[in-house]
């Protein structure tokens, strides 16, 4: 059976007038290949109720390297499907078509030596052609999953190496909008000509990862990967609930460990008081939410429950942690800041630096670029964090790391500069 | 040895009470054992202690409460949440085998029962120790109890709504054959001294150990019967004194201080003796109600010089006492003593000012425990309900302060003197 476990990790002492909770609550999950008791149409995956979509771009800026990168990249991940699970295989371009199963409609096939083999086949038919419109590939997939409706994990891994040049981008929200809560997607980028951002909204939003591959010979392996641990995902969908007490308000949710995530604004109401946000699927890791409360301010000396967080399966309550608060005019008490809390609070501004800061530059606007990628610098230097440091190092030159004072490098790469953007959201785990 | 449940201090695996602050170590009694480690308040002494702070409660008062180790009392037995608070250091090292999460090896189950109804907001329940409403812990049992020794005698302690602790203390004996025998003790612990809701308890418990003796009946008279138990009240007080004193290490800045008040019953005869302003009261059936004790209180000195009840005790100094127990207690700690034979029906009612100052004359007091039972529905007389309802009064003219009200009800079969005048003795 899988098991869960939570932890909560915060100073649970407020001082006196003190309002706002905060707390890191860390969900590990093991044995989830074997699925959840009573859960099991939802349970374990890879298997029966589980289904898989790969979709590559096939557009004209792909050419004939590309392509057949692609191909490659389609076939180890087409590998990696578990006999038994639903599949399909989409080539994008300005349009989303349905390469495999051959099918003039929408459908899924189940694995099996015969599939596989004719899969392998349908995907050689790969032609650079055409232009991108991510949004249509979304639908596509959407339609082809409708098929089947009785697999309880969906999931989709996309490839793409260009901006989304052939829809608005209203059209790339709507179609992004309609896929949330259908099927998740990790989302990968190869070469330099695509957009960081615009994949990461796709990713974002459906509880998927977002990566950089950095040259073309690198995506069989990538795309293997991620089929690898998508299939090793045993728990098909869990849902985080936060529950705060009546007057209170949740002032953010935030997935802070693998990647950092703002949730917030994915609640769902489960009842007046709590909360739902979707985290998909789940294999044997581990995941740290950031919550914070803000509570009327009690007298000294009293107590309350501040927060319930717990993770939902099904209707099942598989782990919960909960949060307190303690109001205190001891101030050794009350100025302690937990360090879990305070690490991803700063994880999640130089995040935030790093993002605003490139995009300032995208834009020109090189003085907020400098003053931001500046203070991105001074997060990393005061965290520790020297890859991030590296990372930096390839898109500023840095005069004093501990100010943070720094001038924008000339003639930067632009892959640096992506894979300083993908980073960011990358979290190393806070220990204790 | 083993650790007092109320103030952690070591005692005896025999013994029946902490020798510290004087708790019952019995294991009924130690839901309602005061609770204890809680970080001391240091504030300056008041000149003058003062056992009410109606309606002008002190920002100091508003204490620590000294929870008890709520995850003894109210954890779910069932291992079915995942749930720690990791990062609380004071937990760290009792829950160090399971430190950081406690896994939920086996699914919860949903939904989950509802547990008792929150007595904060009285809206949601208690799941996982708290509320699933407003997140409050459950009451500290400290903040509301009741003691029925026997069902001719019982009371009712509570917090009131608007101190953050109880102060009260409130212990009663009572023999089953109603009127034989009971003793009855109210002590107030002042507000904004240390621990005084430890010091409190601890007193009215201690108070009631020495009158659970055999009591002394001096030469079988009435009046060597009164001199005798008035005698055994005047040890109370000074076990009680003890108490409070012995409720905070030695050299504790501003020092616990409380009230007593005692009712001994004694086959026919009541005798009540007090110190500082906590009452008992004669509610005759049929008759002249009437206040027993008297009070140490600024208010008290001038009814005595003649002011008006109703101006004396709307005097902004009112609720200042003159006399109480504890380490700067004045030296002449003998209680003010009355002596009433119980040879008509009726009912002995003692309290704190938690309850008289919404109620002070004697007759009104009658009157409103006359509704009150009357409010209850037909006899017999449940007496913990009825405290209850007295306290339910209370609290629903503000609660201000602390309630504390114990009854006994006397049937009138016992001596066949007259009630006599009220002695004071010292």
């Amino acid at each position: 059976m899988a098991e869960f476990t939570a932890e909560a990790f915060q100073n649970e002492f407020l001082p006196d007038g003190g309002t706002d909770v905060h707390a890191i609550v860390r969900f590990t999950a093991r044995d989830t290949a074997s699925g959840v008791a009573g859960a099991t149409a939802i349970g374990s995956a890879g298997g029966a109720d589980a289904a898989e979509i790969i979709i590559v771009d096939t557009s004209g800026s792909m050419g004939v390297n590309g392509i057949r990168q692609g191909v490659y990249a389609a076939g180890a991940a087409i590998q990696e499907i578990l006999d038994g699970t639903w599949f399909a295989v989409i080539a994008g371009n300005h349009v989303g078509s349905l390469v495999y199963p051959r099918s003039p409609v929408a459908a899924m096939v189940r694995m099996d030596a015969r599939t596989r083999a004719e899969a392998l086949a349908a995907i050689q038919l790969f032609r650079a052609d055409g232009g991108t419109a991510m949004g249509t590939w979304l639908s596509a997939a959407r339609a082809v999953f409708s098929t089947v409706p009785q697999a309880g994990r969906r999931h989709a891994i996309l490839l793409t190496d260009g901006a989304n040049e052939h829809e608005t981008p209203e059209q790339l929200s709507a179609a992004i909008a309609a896929a949330t809560g259908v099927f998740q997607c990790d989302c990968r980028g190869v070469g330099d000509r695509w957009q960081v951002g615009e994949v990461r909204r796709i990713a974002s939003a459906l509880l998927g990862t977002v990566d950089l591959i950095p040259a073309p010979e690198h995506m069989a392996a990538e795309f293997a990967a991620m089929m690898r641990a998508s299939m090793a995902r045993g728990i098909a969908n869990a849902d985080l609930r936060v529950w705060a007490p009546q007057g209170a308000q949740v002032l953010f949710v935030r997935q802070v460990a693998p990647t950092l995530e703002e949730l917030t604004a994915r609640r769902a109401e489960v009842n007046a008081l709590t909360g739902g946000y979707p985290t998909g699927a789940w294999s044997d890791e581990s995941r740290d939410y950031h919550v914070a409360v803000r509570l009327p301010a009690r007298s000294v000396g009293q107590e309350q429950l501040a927060s319930r967080v717990q993770l939902v399966v099904g209707d099942q309550t598989v782990a919960q942690a909960l949060v307190k608060a303690t109001w205190s005019n001891d101030d050794a008490l009350t100025t302690r800041i937990a360090p879990e809390v305070a690490a991803y609070t700063g994880r999640a501004e130089l995040a935030a630096a790093i993002q605003d800061g490139l995009a300032a530059k995208a834009a020109g606007n090189d003085a907020e670029a400098t003053s931001k990628l500046g203070r991105a610098v001074q997060l990393a230097t005061q965290a520790g964090d020297d890859e991030m440091t590296s990372r930096l190092k390839k898109v500023v030159d840095i005069e004093d790391p501990e100010a943070g004072t720094v001038r924008l490098k000339k003639g930067v790469e632009k892959l640096d500069e992506m894979a300083l953007d993908t980073a960011s959201t990358k979290t190393s785990r806070v220990r204790r | 040895m083993t650790a007092c449940p109320s103030c952690g201090a070591g005692t005896p695996a025999d013994a029946a009470f902490c020798e510290a602050c004087g708790a019952e170590l019995t294991p009924g009694a130690a839901a309602a054992g005061a609770p204890s480690g809680a970080p001391t308040q240091v504030v300056a002494a008041a000149a003058t202690p003062v056992t009410s702070t109606t309606g002008d409660e002190s920002p100091l008062d508003v204490g620590w409460t000294g929870a008890l180790p709520r995850a003894k009392v109210t954890e779910p037995a069932t291992p079915t949440a995942g749930a720690v608070g990791a990062a609380e250091p004071m937990a760290a090292a009792a829950t160090a085998p399971a430190a950081g999460a406690v896994g939920a090896a086996e699914p919860m189950a949903a939904p989950e029962p509802a547990g008792p109804e929150c007595q904060a907001c009285h809206q949601g329940h208690l799941v996982d120790g708290y509320c699933d409403v407003c997140g409050a812990p459950p009451r500290d049992p400290r903040d509301h109890f009741t003691e029925s020794p026997a069902p001719w005698v019982a009371g009712a302690c509570d917090i009131g709504k608007r101190h953050t602790r109880n102060e009260d203390g409130l212990a009663l004996l009572a023999d089953p054959t109603p009127g034989t025998r009971a003793v009855l003790v109210v002590c107030d612990g002042v507000s904004n001294t240390t621990d005084s809701h430890i010091a409190s308890l601890a007193a009215a418990r201690a108070a009631r150990e020495v009158l659970a003796a055999p009591l002394p009946q001096g030469m079988g008279t009435r009046e060597s019967r009164v001199a005798a138990l008035s005698s055994a009240l005047g040890e109370a007080v000074k076990a009680a004194d003890a108490a409070v004193e012995g409720a905070v290490p030695a050299g504790t800045e501003n020092p616990p201080s409380s009230t007593v008040v005692a009712v001994v019953i004694d086959a026919g005869l009541a005798v009540v003796g007090n110190v500082g302003d906590s009452r008992a009261y004669w509610l005759p059936d049929v008759g002249e109600p009437r206040q027993l004790s008297t009070d140490d209180s600024w208010a008290g000195e001038m009814i005595r010089a003649g002011a008006s009840r109703a101006d004396a005790e709307s005097g902004p100094r009112a609720h200042a006492i003159t006399r109480w127990l504890g380490v700067d207690a004045p030296d002449d700690l003998t209680p003010h003593c009355a002596d009433l034979d119980l040879d008509t029906p009726g009912w002995l009612l003692v309290c704190s000012d938690g309850l008289w100052n919404y109620c002070s004359e004697a007759m009104a007091l009658r009157d409103l425990l006359a509704s009150t039972l009357t409010g209850l529905g037909p006899a017999p007389v449940d007496l913990v309900a009825a405290a209850e309802a007295l306290v339910t009064f209370a609290n629903a003219q503000g609660g201000a302060d602390n309630i504390t009200v114990a009854l006994a009800r006397i049937d009138g079969s016992g001596s066949a003197h007259p009630p006599t005048k009220d002695t004071t003795h010292g």
